[in-house]
């Protein structure tokens, strides 16, 4: 076998199937399926000091909400993190195919992937994906963002999204995923267009309460995009790509931003 | 001619020699645990030593090259497959070293018409779940040995004794990443000192008694087991070597905060570590 470190082929050398991989037998009757775990918001938009990113927790089958605690902002390696909405189950074994790939290139080359070849791996896999998502079962549109330490100095933070065929094209400061991003992508053009501060000037803060409050207003529009839950303080996820590498907000961060600037009836 | 018994066992004492001798000039790799994990150390001329195996797992070897990398791709890929099929906690080093590697290891051994692999290997595994640290030591014909503190591979068994003797005989317990390091080079240079066919390796019989063989037999005799006594002298084979090599530094460190715990020590931090020391 060539050592040119491409997990993919190792894996189907060791006969091992990824789950992204059609099922065996195909399924072509999306009329009688049964109701597909998915639905989503999330959100990237490059601040001061790189990228921030956010998504809601919740999971659903239909009208029904399956689970409240789902994580999709994961992170993939040091400096990226892959935003996931569509079905979990192919969305998961994507981020951990993708984690998988980047550790074993590194590994066995004893160099890191390229963030290009970052982009060409997840492509594939959403390539790859295709006969499923063609199905109308298993389709997943991810945000892949990452910090570019290659950047010499300038603001490393770069957003990339995908289509359903694989292709991918860079943002130039918001990217937005998931049944909820409709109802937001608007939102993020008039901030970042009018708004008092860019997107791209705001600092920590600044950005974390434009991402909670986007997230608020997708899930007051989309029943698959859930919001605050006092009760059982679930929290939407938020990390931060920076030189210095990734980072998740705390629940008290969140809660106390949430409090101040979310939760308010009218913010002056 | 090797159907009879007696021949095939002198085919592979052959073979042991060749292998012997082969590995004789290679440079130790020492094997530590400190307070914050693990640390794997040698000092290389130029080619990096110190692996990434698995998230927990690093490995470092001796012998050709070309036969490092073989089997230092086939630890990493298994690894690999396993830790996606399963969990990363179903790749553990014993595992890895008694199933896959050790085997492998055997089987091209005793081939007495094929190639065997020029190699000794140290392998480490950061422990978890209450388990303590791992060291495993493989041998070119498949054999193993392993310890929970501390382990070393040396060219040949004289070298890895005298390096196991001055580790046994320093107190290695609850060690920062400092006195780790300095620990290990100068088990390291204490093992450099007595291999063969090295220039200057009879420092101290040719400047201090006129011996020509091994001067180190001095301690040995006077001293058995205390061949630590004259640090001077192992400082002064640790400031030799480095003007011509680099020390390699990897660790498996708990409290990295990426899944991935090896990390391999840049020059800098290296530095930093030992330039008030020497």
């Amino acid at each position: 076998m060539e050592y040119k470190g491409d997990f993919l082929d190792l894996l189907k050398a060791h006969d091992c199937q990824i789950q992204i991989d059609p099922p065996a037998g195909s399924i072509n009757t999306p009329s009688n399926h049964p109701e597909w775990t998915e639905g989503t918001t999330v959100v990237a938009t490059r601040y001061k000091d790189g990228v921030i990113i956010g998504g809601d927790r919740r999971a659903t089958a239909g009208t029904a909400v399956i689970y409240d605690r789902a994580e999709k902002v994961l992170q993939i390696d040091e400096f990226s993190v892959l935003a996931i909405s569509g079905a979990p189950a192919v969305a998961y074994e994507m981020a951990r195919v993708l984690e998988h790939s980047f550790q074993y290139f590194r590994r066995s080359q004893l160099q890191e992937l390229s963030i290009e070849g970052k982009l060409r791996m997840l492509s594939r896999l959403i390539r790859e994906n295709l006969p499923m998502a063609l199905q109308g079962i298993g389709g997943v549109i991810p945000i892949f963002a990452v910090y570019n330490l290659q950047s010499g100095g300038a603001n490393g933070g770069q957003i990339f999204f995908y289509d359903a065929l694989g292709a991918h094209f860079e943002s130039a400061d918001f990217a937005t995923s998931g049944s909820g991003s409709v109802w937001i992508r608007g939102v993020l053009y008039h901030v970042n267009r009018w708004g008092d501060v860019r997107l791209i000037e705001m600092d920590e803060r600044q950005a974390t309460i434009n991402i909670l409050r986007l997230l608020d207003a997708a899930s007051e529009y989309d029943s698959a995009t859930s919001g605050y839950n006092p009760k059982s303080k679930i929290f939407p996820t938020v990390k931060t790509i920076t030189k210095d590498g990734i980072r998740d907000l705390s629940v008290d961060q969140l809660s106390l931003i949430y409090s101040q600037s979310v939760e308010t009836d009218h913010v002056g | 001619m090797l159907d009879e018994p007696y021949r095939w066992i002198e085919a592979i004492n052959n073979r042991r020699d060749y292998i012997e001798d082969q590995l004789r000039m290679g440079s130790p790799v020492v094997g530590l645990s400190y307070d914050e994990g693990l640390l794997l150390l040698t000092i290389g001329r130029g080619q990096r030593k110190i692996f990434e195996v698995h998230d927990r797992l690093a490995l470092s070897a001796i012998g050709h090259t070309a036969d490092i990398e073989r089997l230092r791709m086939l630890a990493t890929d298994t690894a690999s497959v396993q830790g996606f099929q399963s969990s990363v906690d179903d790749v553990t080093l014993h595992r890895l070293s008694n199933f896959v590697l050790g085997p492998t290891i055997k089987q091209a051994f005793e081939a007495v018409f094929a190639s065997a692999y020029i190699i000794k290997m140290l392998l480490a595994e950061l422990g978890s779940h209450g388990q303590g640290h791992q060291f495993v030591a493989l041998n070119y014909d498949g054999t193993t040995r392993s310890n929970q503190s501390a382990e070393v591979i040396g060219g040949t068994e004289k070298v890895e004794t005298a390096m196991k003797s001055h580790l046994s005989n320093s107190d290695s317990a609850g060690l920062s990443f400092t006195s780790a390091l300095r620990l290990g080079l100068e088990a390291w240079a204490v093992g450099w000192d007595v291999s063969p066919n090295v220039e200057n390796s009879n420092y101290i019989g040719a400047e201090d008694s006129g011996q020509v063989e091994g001067g180190n037999s001095r301690c040995e005799e006077e001293n058995p087991g205390k061949l630590n006594m004259d640090i001077e002298h192992i400082h002064g084979v640790l400031k030799r070597e480095l003007n011509q090599g680099q020390i390699n530094v990897g660790v498996l460190q708990e409290s990295r905060r990426s899944k991935s715990k090896f990390r391999s020590i840049s020059a800098e931090n290296i530095d930093a570590a030992i330039s008030d020391w020497l």
